[in-house]
């Protein structure tokens, strides 16, 4: 099936937004990879900005009690300044954060929940921003709530419309500020729930970026604060005709369209909108075979170490009593979990778990079959290089060309330990693996665990025999490809310090661990 | 390598401000809501309709039929009664609508809200509410003088009540027409109110400008 123009496009754009940001930032402070986390930081500065604002807010004169805020509160006009750049930035965050899983087809199967639950996250904080913006009062509060009521007078709600409230024949009720401070005091709540529900079915999730980067982000928002703080409109006037209203475009970029159609064309275009946001799990679903298809156990090798429910980024790994008489536990897959990462390949000394072409036997018989005989063949044997799949393509070929052998896997977590000690034993001078950015693993951990298991003996550690100067990780970053020849360089630099390897007569690998498990064949 | 590093770094500030200052600007763009020259005639007001009844005295032998609390002198049945709005700007009919009380069954107070765009400046104003059905409200026919022999026991000032009643009824809702023909002046972005006075019972101008 051929996707959609611009479900094809998404993902270079994103590539390309992101190696921009690369260059810019460095991958390590690139916020884009942090759009998640950069969303959670300003939500905790809307709490804290929005709990010293409240203390100000008066029901009875709302738009008097902000211009006190702006003029003679200390801090005030800055506070809510920031309150509303970091509104903002929360709204932009999540967008990107929702582009990225989508162009990155991170949005179905078992991610389904958070895509759809991310989905109300941004709903509600856009609803928040209305109340909040409602709260001021002042003209753009004025064509928010005008415009709130007229699409609410469309649907058999209320007996009276609440449009009269704002025909000028009264003052608004302070039952109207009442109700929508209640709104806005109670939606984060809500936002709270849906972040919970967002991340509920992650191991470790990650809910806030680094800590300088957090630190960044507050001072950059505040910067902006101070540097430009938030104007404040004319008062609401219900007999009165303003001209033009501050409009603010992340929070109400739809007012401006909305008011040209009739209510129930809103509503149709809202539906449509909802719809289509719920079905991308659906419109986007792969099927679930070949390389995609869940994990499986071999129960003859898995020795219930209970290692790959640890290492799981998803939790779809349990210990379940095995139904033969060996006394331990067995690993079982949940495949409405499984996201196929690979991880847990990674994670098995005796290789019995893995995705289908991807557990640590497959990657030993690749190599085998793909790589070792060109390292033998070789005059001077290359170093390997082992590859996140989803590397780009450029940098990959550009590592080729400067004679590395390439070989791609899954995820940086899905490289079995044994692969890179297979490699050293035939031959290779040095086997660099290059990552992900880790904040952009698609298997959300695969540069973390790679590194504990190949420099900290984290199951299934690269084994004590290994040369570890010649075993190096690096990262390769979407638009630093001097970054990553940068490494790749001086790793060969250094491996050709080091005196030449004689390839060792190779250990069956795959047989040593088996031979472990009573009843598993080598070749199983 | 160190220049390198410097030059990246302030190319990752002046990226950070111009982010920011975009952000900034976005925050707050002025976008249009009305005419630079314009002003609006409002016309916001909420009333009940008027009740539309026939009535009859049912005969005795009905009555009696009837357990005690449930007898009735009179039994009316009717519905509320819709009307036309005609509003005109210097003689041209610019809103010509049907007003319906609230409700499935248009028994509910009837909002009205509509306004309507003007130039500024003197315009004649006129408007027209009128009642669409031709009936008279309240009718009772065949209540031969409320039958007074039922007008005793537990039925002792009943009459009196009911008549209250709708006359009470009757005051709460709105005149069968209401007209105002006036001439206004409005000044640019200014929104002219004109609303129902319950008390005076006719069209009023408020003079007063609200929140």
């Amino acid at each position: 099936m051929t996707r959609p123009r611009r479900l094809r496009l998404s993902r270079p754009a994103l590539a390309a937004l992101d190696a921009a940001a690369n260059r810019l930032y460095g991958w390590r402070w690139n916020p884009l990879y942090q759009s998640g986390t950069v969303a959670v930081v300003a939500l905790l500065i809307l709490l804290g900005t929005g709990l010293y604002l409240l203390l100000f807010y008066r029901l009875g004169a709302p738009f008097a009690s902000m211009a006190r805020i702006d003029q003679d509160v200390w801090l005030g006009r800055w506070l809510r300044s920031l309150h509303r750049y970091a509104s903002d930035a929360f709204i932009i965050a999540v967008v990107i954060h929702a582009w990225r899983m989508f162009a990155q087809r991170r949005s179905w199967g078992p991610r389904a929940l958070a895509w759809v639950s991310g989905g109300v996250v941004l709903a509600a904080g856009l609803v928040e921003a209305w109340t909040g913006f409602v709260m001021v009062w002042d003209s753009f509060g004025e064509r928010l709530a005008r415009e709130g009521a007229r699409l609410f007078d469309a649907l058999p709600l209320f007996s009276e419309p609440i449009s009269r409230i704002f025909s000028g024949e009264a003052a608004v009720p302070g039952a109207f500020f009442f109700v929508n401070l209640f709104m806005h005091i109670g939606l984060p709540l809500g936002l709270g729930v849906g972040l919970w529900l967002h991340v509920s079915k992650l191991a470790r999730p990650t809910l806030l970026p680094p800590r300088t980067l957090s630190w960044a982000i507050v001072a950059a928002l505040t910067l902006a604060a101070i540097a430009r703080p938030a104007p404040l409109g004319d008062a609401a006037d219900p007999l009165r005709l303003t001209i033009n209203t501050p409009i603010n475009l992340p929070a109400a970029w739809w007012l401006p369209w909305s008011e040209q159609l009739p209510p129930l064309a809103v509503f149709g275009v809202l539906t449509m909108l909802v719809a289509t946001f719920l079905l991308v799990p659906a419109l986007t679903a792969r099927a679930r075979s070949g390389t995609l298809a869940a994990s499986f156990v071999d129960p003859r090798l898995c020795t219930g170490c209970n290692q790959c429910p640890q290492d799981c980024p998803w939790e779809a790994i349990t210990m379940v009593a095995r139904t033969d008489e060996r006394p331990t536990l067995v690993a079982q897959v949940d495949p409405a979990l499984c996201v196929s990462c690979g991880i847990c390949a990674g994670s098995c000394a005796p290789m019995g778990v893995g995705p289908v072409g991807y557990s640590g036997r497959d990657q030993l018989d690749a190599l085998r079959m793909l790589v070792l005989p060109e390292l033998r063949a070789a005059v001077v044997a290359p170093s390997v290089v082992f590859c996140c799949a989803e590397a780009p393509a450029s940098h990959r070929a550009a590592l080729r060309a400067r004679g590395a052998r390439v070989r791609e896997v899954r995820c940086a977590g899905n490289l079995h330990s044994s692969a890179v000690e297979l490699a050293l034993r035939s031959g290779a001078p040095g086997v660099l693996v290059l990552a992900c950015p880790p904040r952009d693993c698609a298997g959300r951990e695969g540069p973390k665990w790679l590194g504990e298991r190949l420099y900290n003996d984290r199951e299934a550690e690269l084994q004590p025999r290994v040369d570890r100067r010649r075993v190096r990780v690096g990262t390769m970053a979407a638009g630093d490809l001097r970054g990553t020849l940068e490494c790749y360089d001086q790793f060969a630099r250094d491996v050709s310090a080091l005196a030449p390897v004689v390839p060792a007569s190779e250990l069956d690998l795959t047989l040593e661990c088996a031979t472990a498990v009573p009843g598993a064949g080598g070749d199983a | 390598m160190a220049g390198r590093r410097v030059l990246r770094v302030a190319l990752a500030l002046v990226a950070t401000v111009a982010g920011l200052a975009v952000l900034a600007a976005a925050s707050a763009v002025d976008l249009p809501w009305h005419g630079a020259n314009t002003a609006a005639l409002r016309l916001a007001w909420s009333a009940h309709p008027e009740r539309i009844e026939v009535c009859r005295a049912p005969s005795k032998a009905e009555v009696e039929a009837l357990g005690e609390h449930m007898r009735q002198r009179v039994e009316c049945d009717g519905r509320s009664a819709t009307y036309a709005l005609r509003v005109r700007v210097n003689g041209v009919l610019v809103g010509d609508e049907v007003v319906r009380g609230g409700g499935l069954r248009n028994d509910r107070p009837m909002h009205l809200l509509q306004t309507y765009a003007l130039w500024p400046g003197r315009r004649r104003i006129q408007v027209e509410f009128s009642r669409r059905e031709r009936a008279t409200s309240d009718s009772v026919s065949g209540t031969s003088a409320a039958a007074p022999e039922a007008d005793t026991g537990i039925f002792a000032g009943r009459a009196a009540r009911e008549v209250s009643e709708r006359a009470r009824r009757t005051r709460g809702a709105v005149p069968p027409l209401l007209t105002l023909d006036t001439t206004l002046t409005f000044g640019p972005q200014q929104v002219v109110l004109l609303t129902f006075d319950a008390d005076l019972r006719r069209l009023v101008v408020p003079p007063g400008r609200m929140r």
